[in-house]
């Protein structure tokens, strides 16, 4: 029961659907990014923040949105401790 | 005197690029402008079927360019319009007959007699793509209302900026309103807020259309053709000429509000 009205839902409004989906492959191939690539850059992330802080490597996440004139990078991860006198060493 | 050169084009195939040429150029010579429309296809043409000339082909445009024939031989008159000629694809060549200086020096050629010269871009990106578009300052980039033509439409207008060509403007063709208004197909606004690129018309989804390129007869001569008005209203801004948006094609609010009050 549950199923059919979320296919109801669904189905409805194909083109929001389509609207979305577009602008994230857009943006991806606009910006030419692979998935090894984005990857890389993920790993890159995590090993300069290791250096400062304990962080949960699982939980990091890397996004572009798309703003009206501009294209962010958004990383969201979940620190854990960060590290004393890191600066002294 | 400086004609324009104008191409058009879509990366994908089958969203209408002959279709819009074939119409455009028919209502620009309409309007008393001198115009010239080549079919930039090689191996594929198509252009002289829609137009409805393909018992007049003698040469071609690879004949131009190897020097077989003059320009002016191997342009064919339309049946109706006086200042409105073609110059077909050969159909038996590869791509790579043509190069993109070629079509260069032939399109800076035409546009010495000329007001408009129009390019029917191949599909894809490749060979073909780069020479329709070497000779062109503007394009018109068509597009239908799903994921893939937009896609492959964005994709275009990015290699068209990356060679410089920036004076691009949008074409959406074949917009279904009733499915705009159920919420199962892109709205203009959609298409022109993903693809950021200025709009210069909407054609509706027409059957009309079959039935003109069977009879090999451009819409623009149909009146009453709506797929027809929407071409001469794109041919109208391209001149220059202020011609409103109506949001009538995108069952926009606007225009429900002026039917109601008999505007």
């Amino acid at each position: 029961m549950l199923k059919a009205i979320q296919r109801f839902f669904r189905e409805r409004n194909s083109a929001e659907t389509a609207r979305k989906r577009l602008g994230v492959v857009l943006m991806h191939d606009r910006l030419d990014i692979s998935p090894d690539l984005l990857e890389a850059l993920k790993n890159d992330i995590i090993e300069v923040l290791s250096r400062y802080m304990e962080i949960d490597r699982n939980s990091i996440r890397v996004d572009f949105e798309e703003g009206k004139e501009y294209t962010a990078l958004v990383s969201n991860v979940q620190v854990k401790r960060v590290y004393r006198n890191v600066a002294a060493t | 005197m400086a004609g324009r050169t104008i191409v058009v084009t879509s990366g994908k195939g089958g969203v209408g690029k002959t279709t819009t040429v074939a119409n455009l150029g028919t209502a620009l010579a309409k309007k008393g402008y001198s115009v010239v429309m080549i079919d930039a296809d090689i191996g594929l043409r198509n252009l002289d079927v829609v137009m409805g000339l393909e018992n007049r082909i003698v040469y071609n445009l690879v004949d131009i360019v190897e020097g077989k024939c003059r320009t002016e031989q191997a342009m064919i008159r339309d049946r109706k319009l006086k200042t409105l000629h073609i110059i077909p694809a050969a159909q038996t060549r590869e791509k790579d007959a043509v190069k993109p200086e070629q079509m260069k020096a032939l399109c800076g050629e035409l546009a010495q007699e000329h007001d408009f010269v129009l390019i029917d871009c191949p599909a894809g990106i490749e060979r073909g793509f780069k020479n329709a578009v070497a000779g062109a300052q503007q394009a018109l980039v068509v597009t239908t209302p799903e994921v893939s033509a937009i896609r492959d439409a964005d994709r275009v207008i990015g290699l068209l900026e990356a060679n410089l060509l920036k004076d691009i403007h949008l074409i959406i063709n074949r917009l279904n309103v009733k499915m705009v208004k159920k919420g199962d197909m892109m709205s203009t606004a959609d298409i022109v807020s993903l693809l950021s690129v200025p709009l210069i018309g909407v054609v509706p989804e027409s059957e009309e259309v079959v039935v003109s390129t069977n009879r090999g007869v451009p819409l623009v001569h149909e009146r009453g053709s709506r797929a027809g008005a929407a071409f001469q209203k794109i041919a109208a801004r391209l001149n220059g000429e202020n011609v409103p948006f109506d949001d009538d094609q995108d069952g926009g609010f606007l225009s429900r509000v002026k039917r109601i009050f008999g505007g």
